[in-house]
């Protein structure tokens, strides 16, 4: 398979806690074909999936719904973009922070992976329909 | 994910395999805290794991702290490398018991 350099594609997933394992294989997908180390792709995997597992549990609070989460996953030049767009409970940018890490206690995990893994993580307003978006970026050196 | 379970002695031998994520929390949690909750040392045999997100943490984390709440222990064996990966992510591995 011949390596691309820019990409840009994406899904819809149910909003539910059975999505997760599409949503990894769909990035999987993508990942595969940019010439990137696996470690790298292995991370870039779960910062998507623990994005995607943080709008089922905070932003739906894992309520069965409808409505569908989109995920949008481009490269550009070196500039890794992952969008996340969804249409559950307003994110409040000024709680969501992981929890400090030396305190051992179950959750509050995957926001702190999101960080070690992307250079930025943003929140923005979504344009209608979307409530949420979530803008992961990343340079990638490939 | 899969599981089975075996029994030596006083400690059951959890072996674990596929992928666990927020969706199979809550069926991991239900075959090992009963093991616990009975004074056994777990055993969690992570070599089939193949994926693990920071909800599969989560139950090592209560794991442990249950084992430690009873005077028992949770040991994780035979760790995959990405599982470790994840471990020493969430910098855990000074933590939890990894034998």
């Amino acid at each position: 398979m011949v390596a691309v350099r820019q990409i840009s594609e994406q899904r819809d997933f149910a909003v539910s806690s059975a999505s997760l394992k599409d949503v990894r294989s769909f990035s999987r997908e993508v990942f595969e074909k940019v010439n990137i180390d696996q470690d790298l792709k292995d991370e870039l995997v779960l910062a998507i999936a623990e994005a995607a597992q943080n709008i089922v549990k905070h932003a739906y609070q894992g309520e069965d719904t409808e409505d569908k989460m989109e995920i949008k996953i481009s490269l550009n030049n070196g500039e890794l973009e992952i969008g996340f767009f969804d249409k559950g409970r307003p994110v409040d940018k000024e709680n969501v922070r992981h929890r400090k890490i030396d305190d051992v206690k179950p959750g509050g995990l995957g926001t702190f992976f999101i960080q070690q893994i992307m250079d930025a993580v943003v929140f923005k307003e979504g344009e209608k329909p979307w409530i949420n978006h979530l803008i992961l970026t990343k340079k990638i050196n490939y | 994910m899969s599981y089975k379970v075996t029994e030596e002695g006083d400690v059951s031998i959890v072996h674990l395999d596929g992928e666990i994520d927020m969706d199979v929390t809550e069926k991991a949690k239900e075959i090992i805290m009963p093991l616990i909750e009975a004074k056994k040392e777990v055993h969690l045999n992570l070599k089939e794991v193949q994926y693990m997100d920071s909800s599969g943490i989560s139950v090592l984390i209560e794991s442990h702290q249950k084992a430690n709440e009873l005077g028992k222990k949770v040991i994780l064996k035979d760790i995959s490398k990405s599982v470790l990966k994840v471990i020493m992510m969430a910098k855990l591995e000074q933590i939890l018991n990894l034998g």
